[in-house]
């Protein structure tokens, strides 16, 4: 079960490659991903510029973007449809076009932090984290048990606010007006507590490479209380939402991704999972300790939230875990030279970085945004423009992250 | 018992001074009662995107200041900018500006760098705010607070 993630060119080309739980480098590509490799070594701008079914009598080009309020985001949606039904989708991502990769080579390690940080801002501890796990790895640095665990908190911080915003965002679409306002309060709230814990709305500023500084071990217990109280009211609201039939009737069976369509697109994280494919890079790093990270087998809407949403619990299970072990040693999870990569909330973050005398020399950033909007085009297809808006939303995913 | 015979009652009792700014901003009273805002990113890391949600969210409840969110710059009388704009915003950002209706207001919303494209209107200038900020900021424009 490969999933091609990235091509960089040194001398030959290398294959960024996810595999049962770790990412790896290949020289050889295997002909299981190969589906992908012209799309993921181009890097286009522009994803499906080359649908067949553009053109015709009564096709009609629904251009979507880049200002409107149903996107919200700097970047077009071009749905082709032939009467309601939309037969392709092309969306390009050249208005949040901001050549970072190419910005960030010749900065020193902390300006390259803070740049990694501001790529994409409800992302930014997976940035940071795999940013500064790719360092370390370069330059040998060993984090202390401490910081590793206090990294696996605030990634699970990260995924709770992140999932909780899809979820929000799905209720808003589908006009549940009580779910939304209960939701947008529950979101908030966990943003008020990334405040509290790291000093970030965002979680922004707090890693640091060689581990996290200056934290005050006290505020541990608060948070213990704190994100259970975010979850068990959420709890309450999902059980509740699973039962508003009109809710489900416009997730069931909207933008339907096949597990197939997934592993040959490069598609990571829940999405894939809400496919029925068992993979997670937690799965692999021994400082986990009993993972059960949902996984559902439609590959709709629908599937989707529900594993954003029962990934909540199992982030609260992961926090009290970490929290109860906090004074135990753990193994770090080893990579090759100069790689790091983290489960970020949407999928498989990944950074390969070049060092020269301290300065960046070469990096290549792999993002779960850019495979997920080629999912969105995919799952569009034969839908109509009403279900538009819940494929976006169900995917979790954002122009900033995938246009780099 | 009611409470309000004895202790008073102010008219707007959810209004109190929750949300001070500091920032300099450029009142327009006109405003005062109600103020439609739209949004438009130009290029942020999404993150102000966020902040922009989670302003809509219960705890800040807006709309009892008359602060409402369009969805067309047709509507609205007050554009936030988000973030600096990269190459391609810069022309749907002039267009946008184009349709707002007179009078308006332009607040220009920023993260790490600045934004020097002498936009029209402009009425104020936040870096890396929270929603309490921008709330505030808009109620410095509404001459609110």
């Amino acid at each position: 079960m490969k999933i091609l993630l990235g091509v960089f060119r040194k001398d030959i080309n290398y294959y960024v490659v996810q595999d049962n739980g770790i990412v790896l480098t290949e020289t050889d590509p295997a002909d299981t991903y190969l589906p992908n490799y012209a799309s993921v070594k181009l890097r286009d701008m522009m994803i499906n510029s080359d649908q067949s079914v553009k053109d015709g009598d009564g096709v009609f080009d629904f251009r979507y973007g880049p200002v409107t309020s149903g996107v919200g985001e700097a970047g077009i949606y071009h749905l082709y449809t032939y009467g309601e039904r939309i037969l392709s989708v092309s969306i390009d991502l050249s208005y949040k076009h901001r050549n970072i990769q190419n910005r960030m080579v010749g900065l020193d390690l902390k300006s390259g932090l803070k740049m990694a940080e501001s790529i994409c801002g409800n992302f930014a501890f997976s940035h940071s984290l795999a940013f500064s796990k790719a360092v370390e790895s370069a330059i040998g640095v060993n984090v202390d048990s401490k910081s590793q665990r206090l990294r696996i908190i605030a990634l699970e911080l990260e995924r709770i606010y992140n999932h909780l915003y899809v979820i929000y965002q799905l209720a808003q679409t589908a006009s549940q007006k009580v779910l939304t306002s209960h939701l947008s309060y529950l979101f908030e709230e966990s943003l008020r507590l990334n405040k509290k814990i790291s000093g970030s709305r965002y979680l922004k500023n707090f890693n640091d490479i060689g581990g996290i500084k200056n934290f005050d071990e006290k505020t541990l217990q608060d948070l213990k209380t704190d994100v259970q109280k975010i979850v068990n009211e959420f709890k309450d609201l999902y059980e509740w939402a699973l039962e508003s039939g009109n809710f489900l009737d416009r997730l069931y069976s909207t933008a339907i991704l096949k597990s197939s369509d997934a592993m040959s697109l490069g598609i990571t994280g829940p999405t894939l999972r809400a496919s029925g494919i068992r993979e997670d890079l937690r799965y692999n790093d021994p400082a986990y300790e009993n993972l059960n990270i949902p996984i559902k087998e439609e590959g709709d809407a629908l599937s989707r939230m529900e594993v954003r949403a029962e990934e909540i619990f199992e982030s609260q299970r992961i926090i009290f875990n970490q929290i109860e072990n906090f004074d135990a040693e753990i193994n770090a999870e080893t990579t090759e030279k100069g790689f790091g990569y983290c489960e970020s909330p949407s999928g498989t973050m990944v950074y390969k970085i070049d060092l020269e005398s301290q300065n960046i020399s070469d990096v290549y950033i792999a993002t779960p945004s850019l495979f997920a909007f080629k999912g969105i085009a995919n799952s569009l297809v034969g839908n109509i423009f009403t279900d538009f808006q819940f494929a976006v939303e169900s995917f979790g995913v954002n122009f900033a992250d995938a246009a780099l | 018992m009611k409470w309000w015979p004895t202790k008073g009652m102010k008219r707007f009792l959810t209004e109190m001074d929750n949300y001070p700014s500091k920032a300099t901003v450029k009142s327009m009273n006109i405003f005062k009662r109600s103020i439609h805002i739209y949004t438009i990113d130009v290029g942020n890391s999404n993150l102000l995107n966020f902040e922009i949600k989670a302003l809509q969210s219960a705890q800040y409840n807006t709309h009892r200041f008359g602060i409402y969110f369009a969805d067309s710059p047709r509507h609205a009388d007050l554009l936030i900018v988000l973030g600096s704009p990269t190459k391609n915003m810069i022309e749907p950002l002039m267009n946008t500006i184009e349709q707002m209706p007179k009078p308006f207001g332009i607040l220009i919303v920023e993260e790490n760098d600045e934004m020097d494209l002498e936009l029209p209107n402009v009425v104020g200038r936040l870096k890396n705010p929270e929603p309490s900020d921008i709330l505030g900021a808009i109620l410095k424009i509404m001459e609110r607070n």
